[in-house]
């Protein structure tokens, strides 16, 4: 009679102790399945978690001591302005772009310009000299511009500026229809130089600036002109363009730090002038809850697996010694050790089969539940991201942060600014965290996690099989019978 | 020739009490042979010894001249002894054709019928039989298995006359019929009586009479 043969009527036979060994490996199979398929699912949300979130980096120009380039004038008002000679180029944009792992990138910058255009008064006074200037917006490409990109602007007509545009602007539409200007049409805008552009596009502004906001007329949405950046380098003259800041995304937060060293490393980029500031915060918190399940997790797989291993031999050590009568058996009629060993292991592994196979919808059933449990017991600064979230909504007034970076050779009452663009930053923050806070783990057990299971079921009952049957197989054959009569 | 061979056999208790001194006998197939002895005397440890379940402190046992260690004693046991105790020593989650056919060279039910067992007492669990047919089955098993030797310690120690004499006569025929060597270890002068050779085991040496 075959080892198979063998084991398969002592489990058919042995109903009592097939069932309970059943449900021990069903319990044991169930928490270890769970485990798996949370600590994958945990994965698999973190590395979705990294690709929606992603994470950035900025460089901007240091205007500190520190800067050798950096400078300041004061006014005759007494006011201060900043200036650098080395603003961020495009061509330190093109070399941090060529960086494996950055994605894209936002620069935007702007000067005073002035025109002959009827422009929207503002609400606050300005100096007379300012009376009449508006915002020159130049971005390498006007769709990864914070107004567009938080939704603030809409382009509804024409194209957007593009990265190899020439003398173009895109302007609003109600700037177009107060001067009866359509696409097509051509304005011009006086900085140190003259320059006359086409109107390529027509915005339209769906997040208008409050009302009860103070607001100049220079930063009123409806006077806002994008221009590309070879017009921006014509009306600048002989002060080389360049951007105040430029927000660099990469498409994966978790290799922010490596890339920052990349970045950091480049030759052709003179730090002295620039600092980097990172920012992958929201990624870290989001990701830190599910980094905390699959912790858990983990420690509770190895809890479980060593458990159940002691359980698993426990009660096959306790069985084996019950079963000394027909071990001694075996051995008198020639059946070899290893042979009987072999049959105590197809007995737990024809139970195991069908406990594992069983697992899959216990597992299934529980999975989710405990993976979102557990996201919860371990997401315990929720309600202050609710706080911080409701602290940038407050915040969100489209009040632009300037900074004036002149060139320190040719002051001049034309400044090119660089903006912070808090509207979209916000915005995209906003949308970001509210959607940390529905995140939900989405566990379901896969083939994948069946097959770990069995690997690593198969070990513990190997393992157990193994210590359990260590006492009996020591005896020599005439000590087991021995102890039999 | 001889079968089976014991030479200069030499064994002692873990506590050091030797048991068998100086053991020498030779057994032939077609012969049935009883081992007669008082209790403590040595007559299962001897059996233990010519059975592959462990090993004689000096000298060898031998089997068609080989020495039974050559090929390991699993093999000894499995191919060329077959061994019946006083307690049956069946399976308990087997029918009786099951526990035949363990380690079975032949059908199990054939020779449980031979033995005096139906059909449904053969497909019956062992132990829902009574005590002469669990013998019968540990028979039908050492048959089924095919080997040259039988080896059957105190078989009839736990049954009544009628179902004794019938083991009995189950054994020597085994021997006489099936060609088998068959060493019966008793303390039953009955049945050694029955056999064709009788061997005393006493002071831990072994004589024939």
């Amino acid at each position: 009679m075959g080892t198979v043969k063998r084991a398969f009527l002592y489990v058919t036979r042995k109903t009592g102790k097939s069932i309970l060994l059943f449900l021990i490996l069903l319990v044991m199979a169930t928490f270890v399945l769970t485990g798996l398929s949370i600590a994958k699912s945990s994965r698999e949300a973190q590395h979705d978690l990294r690709k929606t979130l992603g994470g950035e980096f900025q460089i901007a120009v240091d205007l500190s001591d520190s800067n050798p380039y950096a400078g300041k004038i004061v006014d005759d008002d007494g006011s201060v302005e900043l200036y650098t000679k080395y603003p961020v180029t495009r061509e330190m944009i093109d070399t941090v772009m060529a960086i494996n792992g950055v994605k894209s990138y936002n620069a935007e910058t702007h000067m005073f310009v002035s025109t002959d255009l009827a422009i929207f008064p503002g609400n606050v006074p300005v100096k007379a000299e300012y009376s009449n200037l508006i915002y020159a917006r130049s971005v390498l490409d006007t769709r990864n511009s914070s107004f567009f990109q938080s939704e603030k602007f809409n382009l509804i007509e024409g194209n957007h500026i593009t990265e190899n545009e020439k003398n173009a602007a895109v302007i609003s539409r109600a700037l177009a229809e107060k001067n009866g200007l359509k696409s097509g049409d051509t304005i011009s805008i006086q900085g140190e130089n003259t320059v006359t552009v086409k109107i390529i596009g027509i915005y339209e502004i769906l997040k208008p600036d409050p009302l009860y906001e103070n607001i100049v007329a220079y930063e009123k949405a409806e006077n806002q002109i994008f221009v590309d950046f070879q017009t921006l380098q014509n009306l600048s003259g002989n002060i080389p363009a360049g951007f105040g800041s430029v927000t660099f995304a990469v498409s994966d937060p978790a290799q922010l730090n490596q890339i920052i060293s990349d970045v950091k490393n480049l030759p052709s980029i003179d730090w002295r002038a620039f600092e980097m500031i990172t920012d992958n915060e929201t990624y870290l918190e989001a990701a830190a809850p599910l980094q905390k399940v699959q912790m858990l997790v983990t420690t509770m797989m190895i809890v479980i697996v060593l458990v159940s291993a002691v359980i698993l031999s426990l009660v096959l050590t306790l069985w084996g010694r019950s079963r000394i009568h027909e071990t001694g058996v075996f051995l008198s009629l020639g059946i070899a050790k290893g042979t009987i060993i072999s049959q105590y292991l197809a007995e737990v592994f024809i139970i195991a089969v069908f406990a594992f196979g069983f697992s899959y919808v216990t597992s299934n059933t529980i999975a989710n539940q405990l993976a979102n449990g557990l996201l919860q017991q371990t997401t315990p600064v929720r309600e202050e991201q609710a706080g911080v979230v409701t602290q940038i909504k407050d915040g969100y007034s489209g009040e632009d942060v300037s900074i004036s970076i002149k060139d320190n050779a040719a002051p001049s009452d034309m400044s090119q600014k660089q903006e912070n663009s808090v509207d979209g930053e916000s915005a995209a923050a906003l949308a970001e965290t509210e959607r940390t806070q529905e995140t939900q783990l989405h566990t379901t057990v896969g083939i994948y996690s069946m097959l770990q299971l069995y690997v690593i079921g198969i070990t513990i009952i190997i393992i157990s099989t193994g210590v359990s049957s260590l006492t009996v197989m020591r005896l020599k054959p005439r000590e087991i019978l021995s102890r039999m009569s | 020739m001889a079968l089976l061979e014991v030479k200069e056999v030499r064994y002692a208790y873990q506590n050091g009490k030797p048991v068998l001194s100086n053991i020498n006998a030779a057994f032939e197939a077609g012969k049935m042979y009883a081992v007669l002895g008082a209790s403590g005397s040595g007559k299962t440890t001897l059996l233990s010894l010519i059975g592959g379940l462990d090993v004689p402190h000096k000298g060898e046992i031998l089997f068609e001249q080989e020495n039974i260690l050559q090929r390991g004693l699993a093999y000894h046991r499995r191919s060329h002894v077959s061994l019946i105790f006083q307690s049956y020593n069946l399976i308990d989650y087997m029918n009786a054709i099951e526990n035949a056919e363990l380690t079975a060279k032949k059908k199990g039910l054939p020779i449980l019928e031979r033995l005096g067992l139906t059909e449904e007492e053969a497909k019956r669990n062992v132990m829902k039989l009574s005590g002469g047919q669990q013998q019968r089955v540990a028979i039908a098993r050492a048959l089924a298995s095919d080997t040259p030797v039988i080896l059957a310690d105190e078989p009839t120690g736990n049954l009544d006359e009628d179902t004794a004499a019938g083991i009995i006569r189950i054994l020597k025929e085994s021997a006489h019929e099936l060609n088998k060597c068959v060493i019966v270890v008793t303390h039953a002068n009955e049945l050694a009586a029955q056999a064709d050779t009788i061997l005393k085991l006493s002071h831990g040496t072994l004589h024939e009479i």
